[in-house]
């Protein structure tokens, strides 16, 4: 998750003090990726150093505020134009934890995929209560997240029916 | 085979509106018989969301059927607003579906040939409410889900959402406080089906007691209780963490 990107996006509103980042930020993305404040200054310290922000006047209480520079803005182009490659995601443990129920002796697989799936389904209406109400990059976001898990879900009830079909004993 | 249906409230005695009690469905009989369902229990309350999911055979239809009265169960107790079903006369089961129960099948059947609003009238129309008043409440109800400006067309007029919209108003038109949906999102693409849970969230936020199966998990997800449903008996059942948060 680059958080750069979504800084320089928010800075072309207009100049911005890091805390209205953060907060800007948390509220496009439903708080979905909370961000500490040492977070957002590192990464404008870096984009300064990049020279994608620049910092203006400083004010009574030490606090500053940065503006997007053309290089940033260019920046900030070439992002949004390049479609993010699927990423190598780290081992999921619950396809690891499936593939070992079906392996060892002894486990209930039919109990492990329902438990996962009643854990994935709380989940699913979590996401869709905070739904209620959002505003629309909100919601998008808390989309993402509710495909993501309808996915997990989707898969859990083809785990269920491929084992069904086949027993443990034959695989 | 338990019941996952504990009271929520136990300061609030009031009855469920829909309740099954150890209901079995056999259809067909001796060595070939089939069990629909086994021995499922379930209350749904008013102001509750309850969805069914389960892959399909998975006894779904018949558990809506029967709560619905369409039905009747091989053995249990089925009792729709504190009445049980097993005691009633045909035309009496009949009479408390109608007053009751709003249905909305995956197959809408609305019919082609009346209007939005006639569509809506007809159940109230049956049941010998006045034109006057039935076509009042229709266009209540329709601007209730949305669907005012739809009032004067005929089905094949309409989209795949706007029927199902106006399938819905006439399901809750009336004073029917059991809503029974099976796959009420049919076809239609993911926005459509999210407006029309948002909908049927709605009725459930304003006292209606919902029952919905389905097969997709985005939509069971609006459910306050998702039960699943598997050869015909009811495996777990997922709870939304904080029911007085809505």
């Amino acid at each position: 998750m680059t958080i750069r990107h979504g800084l320089l996006a928010l800075l072309t509103q207009g100049p911005r003090y890091g805390y209205q980042l953060r907060a800007e930020f948390e509220a496009s993305t439903g708080a979905t990726w909370p961000l500490n404040i040492g977070q957002v200054y590192t990464t404008l310290s870096r984009m300064e150093r990049d020279g994608l922000v620049a910092p203006g006047e400083q004010d009574e209480q030490g606090r500053m505020v940065y503006a997007i520079t053309e290089k940033g803005r260019a920046e900030l182009d070439r992002w949004f134009a390049t479609p993010v490659a699927q990423a190598d995601r780290p081992r999921d443990e619950l396809v690891i934890k499936l593939a070992m129920a079906i392996t060892a002796p002894g486990v209930d697989v039919a109990r492990v995929v329902q438990a996962q799936r009643s854990a994935t389904m709380r989940t699913l209406q979590e996401l869709t209560r905070a739904k209620r109400g959002a505003g629309a990059a909100q919601r998008l976001v808390l989309d993402s997240m509710i495909f993501q898990a309808e996915a997990e879900q989707r898969w859990l009830a083809h785990c269920e029916a491929v084992l069904a079909a086949s027993p443990k004993e034959g695989m | 085979m338990t019941t996952r249906d504990p009271d929520p409230d136990p300061g609030t005695a009031a009855a469920p509106v829909a309740r099954l009690v150890e209901v079995t469905r056999l259809h067909g009989d001796g060595a070939g018989a089939v069990h629909a369902l086994k021995g499922v229990s379930l209350d749904v309350a008013a102001g509750e969301l309850v969805a069914v999911m389960g892959p399909s055979g998975s006894g779904k239809s018949t558990l809506l059927n029967l709560a619905g009265g369409l039905d009747r169960p091989s053995s249990g107790h089925i009792q729709v607003e504190g009445v049980e079903l097993g005691g009633l006369s045909a035309a009496g089961l009949a009479a408390l579906r109608r007053r009751n129960v709003g249905y909305v099948f995956q197959d809408l059947n609305l019919i082609p040939s009346l209007t939005a609003a006639e569509n809506v009238m007809l159940p109230r129309e049956l049941d010998g409410v006045r034109t006057a008043r039935a076509r009042e409440e229709a266009r209540a109800v329709l601007g209730e889900v949305g669907a005012g400006d739809l009032a004067d067309r005929f089905p094949d007029e309409m989209s795949g959402g706007q029927r199902q919209r106006v399938a819905i108003a006439r399901a809750l038109v009336g004073e029917r406080r059991l809503l029974l949906a099976d796959e009420p999102t049919g076809a239609v693409d993911t926005l459509v089906g999210d407006e029309i849970l948002r909908l049927l969230r709605a009725k459930a936020d304003a006292g209606a007691a919902v029952l919905v199966v389905t097969h997709e998990p985005r939509y069971a997800a609006w459910a306050d209780r998702v039960v699943f449903l598997k050869d015909g008996e009811i495996v777990d059942s997922a709870a939304a963490g904080l029911v007085s948060a809505r």
